[in-house]
């Protein structure tokens, strides 16, 4: 099969051109349309795992095709590829963005507003987010990640709730900041990378490929490993992976950049805090894996025990917030800073351990926030009111809605049985290695991060136990029938979230034969890449 | 040559108003538009001879492909304006023959000044062009346009002394003044002094006002905001091209003289004031023409950079900028003009447009993004290229202020996207005030659609710009 990856990204594109010429009137076309999109992308998946080979961890799929290639006279050429390929990292991604798509689309039949508008704005961003994951030239992810960008604004700001605008423009602002930074690095490298088949007119590459082998960096460049120019007190290499971390960071979010996540959730209307926490968040730990670290691996080794102090520092922190948190979405929103933060110590371990329990981490965290805010906004449409302490006794009232909450609670705060548990075991198994390893991070740090574990399972109980234990009463003047039970829709949805989760937390094999392969390549080609630039 | 056809185009523009004086026609605009069709087609078809650069006049003017890629800008911003002005009401009613005169002669004095070596040339086209620019600017024919027009003028005048006395103090060292010539390099290496910085920073002061970049940026605002809408799409773009690429020619010379005065360093800190306070000023400004000037200002410093860097590779990168510059520019204003008409010209009254006037919107939304630098926007590529030679000359000269240069652009494109999007915000995020009776806007969302287009093509295919750029010869 030939450009199943390109099918998959311009499905969803070609869906939103389509689109454009359909009556606004007519809803249900659009609301079947969505189905559409996400049955045929699932098609697709199957055909690529049909097609993949997960042992190997190397790039699988490879489209490769010029984009543009500009002569710019003494300086060189200017190439850049329209250039696709899934490896472990990517396929488990692709797969989680078009599983979540599917919950998404499935959610937002509520959506009574604009409904053209919606529908082909979340079009765009379902391409945008799987052509970040698929995309192995800079050029391209940049644009796919960009692309992200205003969709998501006009989707939260139009659609979101109450105080919406400000959410919106804090999120662009925030996220545009760390684009930008994102920006600086990318321009450095390529005007310090060249492709190893140019001859005497030097060919400047895009390429991801390219850029994370040591050997194509031009000697005397910026950013060559071998004498990188040294900016202030330290290399550019350094520098340049501190910028590609922060920008990063800020999409993960860590802490302390993450302010702009729960404002964005809290407004954001339910399908897109789900797109959001379960898809957008993780492109900021695909770029760091992706990006940051295999270009600047010595850099990154050099700065792993901030990396795990920001993973831990998120952990801890956004677990006291979630702790203190009124709001319920607030609450689930601040969970998933502190869960991405085991992301971030996994990487820093850089073990094969801590790398692999990192990526399904990602994988894992995507469909157990889907699921939580997916919970959340059951209650929201029903009562327009997410306090916490408006509600007491709701197990009563709603039973089924209340297993879910459960399932959904147990899962996130990291029970055994549940996909969450087996992703932060694994990273803490590489980050308490890595102290006797490579010697990377110390001990203390995956202490600190079981400390987190602890905190999560208070914030999730003591939810439980405000929200839906006791008697059964409301306050704030919500009516009592309102509180009906999940409908049909709603049931469905939660059940395959569950489901999934629970064979992901139970046979985890199924998934972690394709991230294995590729986490013992990513830590192979690292550890040979810092071995290369410390002794040429 | 194609400024022939312009000057006889003025003088047909003259004679055929005669005859038709108190007419209401539309003969003086397709006439003009005639003509720089006439002047475009000339440049384009005599591309291939002006391969190697031809010498006219004793010296005075330099033609060559740089000047010829301008000079085709030049023509198609000044048509666009044309096609705006025929949509104005206010600009067709009143002495409409005569604007488009002045438009022509703007458009000449902007050819000859792009293509001028001469100082006394120089400051000959640019005074057509102001001169011409003034009265443009006060062709709205309200209190505020005259107060524009004024100010204009007053501070232009002002201005032009400054530099022309730079030119005379220029003269009297080196004795020439044909500035790229042998002898005025040398003739300024030789004669090192105070003066020689003295008076090149007045030269500059003059285009630096030309190009409203800081610190002679502030009459921009006052301008914009009294001027009707095809003359500020018309000042943010011609004079500002013209004033850059003769800023260039200047820098040129300077930089290889053995001066012992940095000239990187002065560009480099005007590139950066003129993108921080046109930036940090528009996000103040609650009416669409004063943000735009702001905007302008900002723009300048981007487009400055390649005068900064001075490389083969960055004017590369700043002619492909000033193409997108203008698309971008002329997109967002010839929208603004559609809202104008239905009476929404403060950010506020844009209120929920985006309901009403969707495709209007969206088209301004496109405009604005390439304006910021975001994908899937020319403007995108457009900031990539100039910052890629920004990084590149870094390499070569290890001067740290263009590495600030290069960061604090890029971070004040953050800043650039608050204000940009100030408008599709209330446009889309914000319900409309009162029910709104849309005008027909048909022809400029059809110019802007297309302007539209060519943006997002340039993103997808920069290679077709670049290409034809990379045939044009850069010895200055």
């Amino acid at each position: 099969m030939q450009n199943l990856l390109t099918y998959l990204i311009f499905t969803p594109v070609i869906a939103a051109l389509l689109g454009l010429f359909i009556s606004a009137e007519a809803k249900k076309i659009f609301r079947l349309l969505t189905f559409v999109v996400s049955a045929i992308q699932l098609l697709i998946i199957l055909l690529i795992v049909g097609n993949i080979t997960p042992q190997s961890g190397s790039f699988q799929l490879m489209e490769k095709y010029n984009w543009f290639s500009i002569d710019l006279g003494n300086w060189g050429i200017l190439k850049a590829e329209y250039l696709l390929g899934l490896d472990g990292l990517g396929f488990s991604m692709v797969v989680l963005s078009v599983l979540v798509m599917l919950i998404a689309g499935i959610s937002s039949w509520t959506i009574d507003k604009n409904v053209k508008g919606y529908f082909i704005l979340l079009w765009i961003l379902n391409g945008a987010i799987i052509g970040t994951f698929c995309a192995l030239d800079f050029l391209l992810f940049y644009l796919f990640f960009e692309f992200m960008l205003l969709p998501m604004y006009f989707l939260i700001g139009i659609w979101g709730g109450p105080k919406r605008e400000y959410a919106s423009i804090k999120f662009l602002l925030y996220t545009l900041l760390g684009s930008i930074l994102i920006l600086i690095v990318l321009i450095a490298l390529v005007i310090s990378v060249q492709a190893p088949e140019s001859g005497d007119t030097v060919v400047h590459t895009f390429s991801l490929l390219h850029m994370s082998d040591p050997a194509n960096f031009i000697i005397g460049s910026i950013l060559n490993p071998d004498d990188a120019w040294v900016i202030g007190s330290q290399t550019a290499r350094w520098w340049a992976f501190l910028l590609l971390f922060i920008g990063f960071a800020i999409k993960l979010p860590a802490v302390p950049l993450h302010t702009w996540l729960p404002d964005a959730h809290v407004e954001a209307p339910t399908p897109i805090s789900v797109i959001l926490a379960a898809l957008l968040l993780k492109v900021g730990a695909y770029g760091l894996l992706r990006i940051a670290y295999p270009i600047f691996p010595d850099a990154a080794m050099e700065l792993s025990s901030v990396v795990a102090f920001v993973g831990v520092l998120s952990i801890i922190y956004a677990a006291l917030n979630a702790l203190a948190a009124k709001d319920l979405k607030r609450l689930i929103a601040y969970s998933s800073v502190s869960h991405m933060g085991f992301v971030l110590l996994g990487l820093a371990s850089l073990t094969v351990e801590g790398i692999s329990g990192a990526v399904y981490q990602m994988f894992s965290h995507g469909l157990i926030s889907a699921m939580l805010f997916l919970i959340a906004g059951v209650l929201y449409d029903r009562t327009h009111d997410r306090l916490i302490n408006n509600y007491s006794g709701l197990a009563s009232k709603m039973p089924v809605f209340f297993v879910f909450v459960l399932i959904a609670f147990f899962a996130s705060l990291g029970l055994p049985g549940f996909s969450g548990f087996i992703a932060e075991l694994m990273v803490l198994l590489g980050a308490l290695a890595s102290g006797s390893t490579n010697e990377l991070i110390s001990e203390g740090f995956a202490f600190a991060a079981a400390f987190g574990l602890i905190l999560g399972a208070a914030y999730y109980l003591w939810t439980l136990q405000r929200m839906f234990f006791g008697p059964f009463h409301v306050k704030n003047g919500i009516r009592t029938e309102l509180l009906t039970d999940l409908d049909r829709r709603e049931f469905g949805m939660l059940i395959s979230l569950a489901l999934v989760i629970l064979i992901f937390g139970i046979f985890p094999q199924v998934l972690l034969d394709y991230i294995n392969p590729f986490a013992k390549n990513f830590s192979d080609t690292l550890t040979e890449s810092i071995r290369l630039i410390q002794n040429p | 040559m194609p400024e022939l056809i312009l000057a006889c185009g003025i003088l047909l523009l003259v004679v055929v108003a005669l005859f038709l004086r108190g007419k209401k026609t539309n003969l003086h605009a397709l006439l003009t538009l005639a003509i720089l069709t006439a002047s475009i087609a000339y440049t384009f078809f005599s591309w291939a001879f002006y391969h190697t650069p031809v010498t006219l006049f004793g010296n005075m003017i330099h033609s060559d492909q740089f000047s010829c890629y301008f000079r085709i800008l030049v023509d198609v911003a000044t048509a666009l304006t044309v096609l705006m002005a025929m949509r104005n009401k206010s600009l067709s009613e009143k002495f409409n023959s005569e604007f488009y005169t002045f438009l022509l002669g703007a458009v000449l004095g902007s050819h000859l000044l792009m293509m001028s070596t001469n100082l006394v040339m120089v400051f000959i086209s640019l005074e057509l062009l102001s001169i011409s620019s003034y009265i443009l600017a006060g062709y709205s024919f309200t209190k505020k346009g005259a107060e524009g027009s004024l100010k204009y003028f007053l501070f232009g005048s002002a201005a032009s002394a400054i530099m022309l006395y730079g030119f005379s103090i220029l003269f009297g060292i080196t004795g020439t003044l044909e500035f790229t010539a042998g002898d005025f390099v040398n003739n300024l290496s030789a004669n090192q002094s105070a003066l020689v910085i003295v008076a090149a920073i007045m030269a500059f002061a003059g285009f630096l006002y030309k190009i409203a970049a800081a610190p002679m940026h502030i009459w921009a605002p006052d301008v914009y905001e009294g001027s009707p809408m095809p003359v500020i799409a018309f000042l943010s773009v011609v004079p500002k091209l013209a004033g850059i690429v003769v800023l260039a020619k200047m820098t040129t010379t300077f930089a290889t003289t053995t001066v012992s005065f940095d000239w990187q360093l002065v560009m480099a800190v005007i590139a950066m004031l003129s993108i921080g306070i046109g930036n940090l000023s528009a996000l103040w400004q609650n009416n669409a023409k004063r943000m735009m000037a702001y905007s302008s200002i900002a723009q300048s410093g981007f487009l400055l950079i390649g005068v900064v860097c001075l490389t083969s590779q960055s004017m590369q990168a700043f002619l492909f900028y000033s193409a997108l510059y203008l698309a971008a520019n002329y997109a967002v204003f010839i929208s603004l003009q559609a809202f104008e008409k239905n009476s929404i010209d403060s950010i506020a009254s844009f209120s929920g447009t985006g309901r009403s006037f969707l495709f209007l919107s969206v088209v301004l939304l496109g405009g604005l993004i390439s304006l910021t630098g975001i994908p899937p926007t020319g403007g995108f590529t457009s900031k990539l290229f100039m910052f890629a030679s920004l990084w590149a000359s870094y390499e070569q000269t290890g001067k740290t202020v263009l590495l600030w240069l290069l960061i604090f652009g890029l971070l004040n494109t953050v800043v650039s996207l608050f204000y940009y999007l100030k408008i599709p915000y209330y446009a889309f995020l914000k319900s409309p005030n009162a029910s709104l009776s849309p005008e027909n806007t048909r022809f400029e969302n059809f110019l802007a659609f297309i302007l539209v287009v060519g943006i997002l093509f340039l993103f997808i295919r920069p290679d077709f710009l670049m290409g034809w750029l990379n045939t044009i010869n850069f010895v200055l």
